[in-house]
């Protein structure tokens, strides 16, 4: 994947108008949280980093998004989400009974577990998961695909879009207050926004990031 | 931050205590509160603080009556508590669970429910329109849904007051309905976003304005103008959003209301009379009862049915105000389906208020195959909530979820509002599990009818067709959205078939009333919340007017 | 906490303001009374107003244009035009204004006639970028898009300019005319026209901001009067004494100054306050705007003095 905006990097802004102190304590913490899996037993947090990696693989040249960690500390938390399906169990059992189906599935298609698996093992199993295919078993009653579109996918894109390597990446301006943005135009871009490199002008883009902060 | 733990967490302990409740304006200040005691019989108790509930508050203070506001959310102090993350303002929403089920399950939770004083107007997107008047006789006049026992030109006057009261920023001339007076600020700037709205909508022939919107555009009082963040769906950190927080309950507590946050009311009594006599809350760890004379319910679309049917004792063994038994029932959502696609061009969508701008058309013209109306308006999502658009409607996952991700910055969409019609098998229940505070959950069930297919369907052609013609590319439609609330406690003329009357007030018990979206008997085609202020505004008066009486 | 609205900036950017505005005004009023020596050093001294007032409207220019301009990136290389004209008009004023010699200075001349041809010239611009917007002539785009009227200041600029250096072509010891006409009466009667544009321009903006505050309506009142006043002069009799015009105009000329401090105290109101000047000084009310009303109202006097020394009827 090509970085379309070199040199970026949102957290340059942390001292300008565009973070107030709510939002610097905010990050901070999210940046800083416990890497050992409280909530989950260490099996199955295996297993969970290892979908983790399949859902969202993270860049090579960004810090690391501590994503099992994130949804980890969420279970633990209990920060819910205003609402259940009827057909699922409540947030922390979705998640033990579908990581310990996905670990029975890789084992029964590939005899290994799955975070032993390779990618595109991995991502085998998880589209059987996500096709449906996969029934029963630790997953109890539970309907296999809305655990993954709902659990799986939303609670780990939730967390690496919330993160400022993920707003780097994307070129997002990221927090802003007070310092909110003036030009709101079509093709206008604040100062202390991310530039975006055109037909290889990488060093232009790569200049005008350096100034963000 | 201040070593004050009052100050750092709004969930630790109420702050609207000991006379005194949090100064919204100014870091660290406070406004002088009154405070009843629990055996004052007060004039008025209101649950629930948002949209409707703030204005009644404010207003009936403003007319000498003592007023209690109770809110089971959080007292923010929008200049010291609000972060700009998607996550961490969560701390806004209502979050309690919540089982949804049917064919077409509603998502709560931030997409349609807030819970802190101010209620859902704290992260709402600040939209402010006006109903079509044929809207408020739809059964009569247009052929579907129900009548509302109001008169629309009574209504054009109570939202004149309404915009009035929020400051709404609006365009000098707003193309579609009646005539209506200025808005009392100008429309905000266009976006990118906003502007590809209007060409589009000009590409079609169709009319499109600035929308009005519920913040400021210069300063007034203590709001500074809008800096156009975009976070206004997790608080505007600001105050330039007019939201109940920094308007009605400021206003209310000066002129004399008492404000309790963080508690919870979980039942209504009745008397050996069949009156209410007051209602018990959890507050600080304990559970207490205020005594009123009246009890307004204002907790929206959920939990006001959800509060009538737990408070069922053996007089009104189907819950309070229900002899119609339509407590809970005709639950209406707003499809809020949309389409997006990518631009050359760099759009940036997250700068400025989400919905800039709006397309009414269809509202207008009624050369169409089905009933209700909807409009369309300029969006902006920010990164949480884009990556589950793209999860959801294109199932994205792996290196294509993160390369689409970075085009974030020339994305551009049109999001409808689109009215729902009414059905009593969209349904409130409550359920056997309990929450924190002990009390049932709710059970929401909802499914599509076939007019609303089709409407979706339709709107989705068109606003598909608008992003052709300003030739964005590698368009796609998100098929499965809804948002605001409506129904479960509609207001009628007639007993039998409504909850409430054109005052708000229940047919059945007579100093009990519900105001809030839950008395809608239809949704319409537009954002919802000004409607119920309007309606909030016009209940005080009614209030006012029935007191003199002495018919309360 | 950084997230707060810092009052004590406002206070002390109005408070410096305020000083500077109140300074000013007294170094206005303290000027030497007009006591013509002989006639032809009045119209060189007229002249010499005039200069200084086509320099005030150059510096007004300048910063806005600067800003606004910084505000649209310099998206369009043309954008940098006005700023090398008001840069050069201030400077061909500055010139002016000390230069006592009675004719007129080819290079001012040049100079002069190109502000008033890139006003022309911006007005132009400014309404092709409206009539691509949506909504095409709309409040929204007069409110939000290239500001119609703005250019108009630069011409302005230039207009006076000129003014004064066909007044400086004048013979001495004759009553100066221009293209014919009493000097006195085209200069007032321009410069009353000039005042109203800017009232437009002040009056549509202030409109777009709700008139949220009572003295936003000032603008639009006192200039007013000064133009009709001016106007009556410039096409009246000439050798009446007006005293109320005089003053007015003079009051005028504070009351520039007076907005440039009312618009540096919304700068400090705004979220984030001086600290967040990058938004702020952008976004909010233009603190370099309404100087323009000084620059004509100085314009304004100088040709009510011409009209009370050369009395032409
Ligand atoms: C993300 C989002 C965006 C929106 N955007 C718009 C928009 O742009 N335009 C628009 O018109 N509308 C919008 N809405 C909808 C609008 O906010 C609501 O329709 C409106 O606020 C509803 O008003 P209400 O008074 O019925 O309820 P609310 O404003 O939700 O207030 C209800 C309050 O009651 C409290 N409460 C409930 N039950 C209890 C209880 N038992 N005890 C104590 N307290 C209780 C809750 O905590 C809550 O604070 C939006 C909503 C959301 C969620
Ligand atoms: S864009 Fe405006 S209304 Fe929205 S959060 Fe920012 S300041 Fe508040």
């Amino acid at each position: 994947m090509t970085d379309r905006f070199p040199g970026y990097d949102v957290l340059a802004k942390r001292r300008t108008p565009s973070w107030n102190e709510p939002t610097r304590q905010v990050v901070n913490r999210r940046l800083a949280v416990p890497r050992e899996p409280r909530f989950l037993t260490s099996d199955l947090f295996v297993v969970l980093d290892a979908v983790c990696q399949r859902i969202v693989p993270q860049p090579k040249d960004r810090p690391p998004v501590p994503l099992a960690a994130l949804v980890d500390t969420k279970l633990f938390t209990n920060l819910q989400d205003g609402f259940r399906y009827a057909e699922m169990p409540d947030q922390g059992e979705a998640w033990r009974r579908g990581l310990a189906a996905l670990d029975e599935a890789a084992n029964t298609h590939y005899q290994l577990g799955f975070a032993k698996l390779g990618g595109e093992q991995q991502d085998d199993v998880l589209r059987r998961m996500e096709s449906g295919e996969l029934a029963g078993g630790a997953l109890g009653d539970m309907p296999a695909k809305l655990f993954f579109e709902h659990r799986v996918v939303l609670d780990i894109v939730t967390f690496y879009y919330a993160n400022p390597t993920a707003w780097s990446e994307m070129g997002y301006g990221g927090p802003a207050s007070p310092r909110g943005y003036v030009r709101i135009g079509l093709d206008r871009r604040d100062p202390w926004e991310a530039a975006e490199a055109y037909e290889g002008d990488d060093a232009k883009a790569r200049r005008e990031n350096g100034f963000v902060g | 931050m201040s070593a004050d733990p009052f100050l750092a967490d709004p969930f630790v302990e109420p702050r609207a205590i000991n006379g005194r409740a949090p100064d919204v304006f100014k870091p660290g200040a406070w406004l002088e509160m009154s405070q009843y005691d629990d055996n004052d019989e007060v004039d008025f108790v209101v649950v629930g603080t948002g949209a409707g509930g703030g204005p009644l508050i404010a207003r009936l203070a403003e007319q000498g009556f003592s007023v209690v506001g109770f809110d089971a959310g959080a007292y923010f102090r929008p200049l010291e508590d609000f972060a700009s993350d998607e996550i961490e303002q969560q701390k806004l929403y209502w979050l309690d669970e919540r089982i949804i089920d049917g064919a077409n399950p509603i998502r709560m939770g931030g997409k349609n429910s807030g819970k802190a004083v101010g209620g859902s107007t704290v992260h709402f997107a600040m939209v402010s329109l006006r109903f079509r008047p044929e809207w408020f006789k739809s059964r009569s006049q247009l052929g579907y849904g129900a009548d509302w026992p109001l008169d629309w030109r009574e209504m054009w006057d109570y939202y004149r007051r309404a915009e009035k009261a929020l400051s709404i920023s609006g365009p000098v001339n707003y193309p579609w309905g009646p005539h209506r007076p200025r808005y009392p600020y100008r429309a905000h700037e266009l976006n990118g976003a906003a502007e590809i709205l209007a060409r589009g909508a000009e590409a079609m022939g169709y009319k499109w304005t600035a929308t009005p919107l519920a913040t400021v555009s210069a300063p007034h009082g203590d709001s500074p103008p809008c800096v156009y963040r975009g976070f206004c769906r997790f608080g505007c950190s600001t105050n330039a959003k007019q939201s109940q927080l920094v308007t009605f309950i400021p206003r209310g507590i000066a002129a004399g209301a008492e404000i309790r946050d963080l508690a919870m009311v979980g039942r209504i009594d009745t008397g050996p009379d069949g009156r209410a006599t007051g209602v018990h809350y959890h507050r600080q760890g304990r559970w207490r009862f205020q005594k009123a004379r009246n009890i307004i319910v204002a907790g929206y679309a959920i939990e006001t049915p959800r509060l009538l049917l737990a408070s069922a004792n053996d007089r009104y063994p189907d819950g309070l105000a229900n002899s119609s038994g339509l407590v809970g029932k005709n639950l209406m959502t707003q499809a809020n389906q949309a389409v997006f696609g990518v631009m050359d061009q760099e759009v940036r969508w997250n700068k400025g208020p989400p919905s800039l701008s709006i397309t009414e058309h269809w509202n207008y013209n009624d050369n169409k195959d089905f009933h209700g109306g909807y409009c369309w308006m300029a969006q902006g999502p920010l990164p949480v909530e884009w990556a589950s658009i793209v999860t959801g409607s294109r199932k994205r996952w792996g290196a294509p979820l993160r390369e689409e991700m970075m085009r974030y910055n020339h994305q551009v969409g049109l999001k409808m509002v689109g009215e729902m019609l009414p059905d009593e098998r969209n349904r409130v229940t409550l359920t056997d599990e309990v929450d924190q505070y002990g009390l049932r959950i709710p059970r929401i069930t909802y499914s599509w009818g076939e007019n609303d297919k089709a409407l979706i369907q339709h709107a989705l052609g068109e606003m598909h067709r608008s992003m052709e013609l300003v030739g964005a590319k590698d368009i796609f439609r998100q098929e499965d959205d809804t948002n605001h609330l409506a129904g479960t406690a509609k207001m009628g003329s007639d007993a039998r078939d409504s909850v409430v009357n054109a005052d708000c007030r229940s047919w059945d018990i007579p100093n009990l009333w519900i105001c809030d979206g839950s008395i809608f008997p239809t949704t319409g085609g537009v954002n919802p919340s000004l409607t119920i202020t309007a309606i909030s505004l016009r209940t005080a008066d009614r209030i006012k007017a029935l007191a003199n009486r002495g018919e309360l | 906490m950084t997230n707060t609205r810092p009052t004590g900036d406002v206070a002390t950017a109005f408070a410096l303001i305020s000083g500077a505005t109140v300074l000013g005004g007294i170094a206005l009023a303290l000027r030497k009374p007009n006591a013509p020596a002989d006639r032809a050093q009045t119209t060189v001294r007229s002249a010499r107003r005039l200069n200084r007032a086509a320099g005030t409207l150059a510096a007004s220019v300048l910063v806005d244009s600067a800003i606004e301009h910084y505000r649209g990136n310099f998206h369009n290389k043309a954008m940098i035009t006005p700023l090398v004209t008001a840069s050069l008009s201030l400077a061909a004023s500055l010139h002016g204004t000390a230069d006592g010699r009675g004719e007129a200075h080819i290079i001012r001349d040049l100079i002069y006639a190109g502000a008033g041809l890139t006003g022309l010239v911006g007005t132009g611009f400014h309404i092709y970028n409206i009539s691509k917007k949506p909504g095409r002539l709309s409040w929204q785009n007069l409110f939000y898009s290239a500001p119609l009227g703005a250019p108009a200041a630069i011409s302005l600029s230039g207009m006076l300019g000129f003014l004064s250096e066909r007044l400086r072509d004048n013979p001495p010891n004759k009553p100066p005319t221009i293209l014919g006409i009493p000097a006195g009466r085209i200069i007032g009667a321009m410069t009353s026209l000039g005042l109203m544009g800017t009232v437009g321009e002040s009056g549509l903006l202030h409109f777009r901001g709700a008139y949220h505050n009572p003295a936003m309506y000032l603008p639009v009142t006192m200039p007013p009067v000064a133009a009709a006043l001016l106007g009556a002069s410039a096409l009246g009799k000439s050798h009446t004494h007006r005293p109320i015009t005089r003053w007015w105009l003079r009051a005028t000329a504070l009351l520039g100054f007076a907005g440039t401090a009312f618009h540096a105290a919304g700068v400090g109101r705004s979220m984030g306050g001086w600290k967040n000047w990058r938004q702020n000084l952008v976004d909010g009310p233009p603190i370099p705007a309404p100087p323009s009303f000084t620059g004509l109202a100085l314009a304004g006097l100088a040709a009510l003095a011409l009209l009370e020394d050369h009395p032409d009827d």
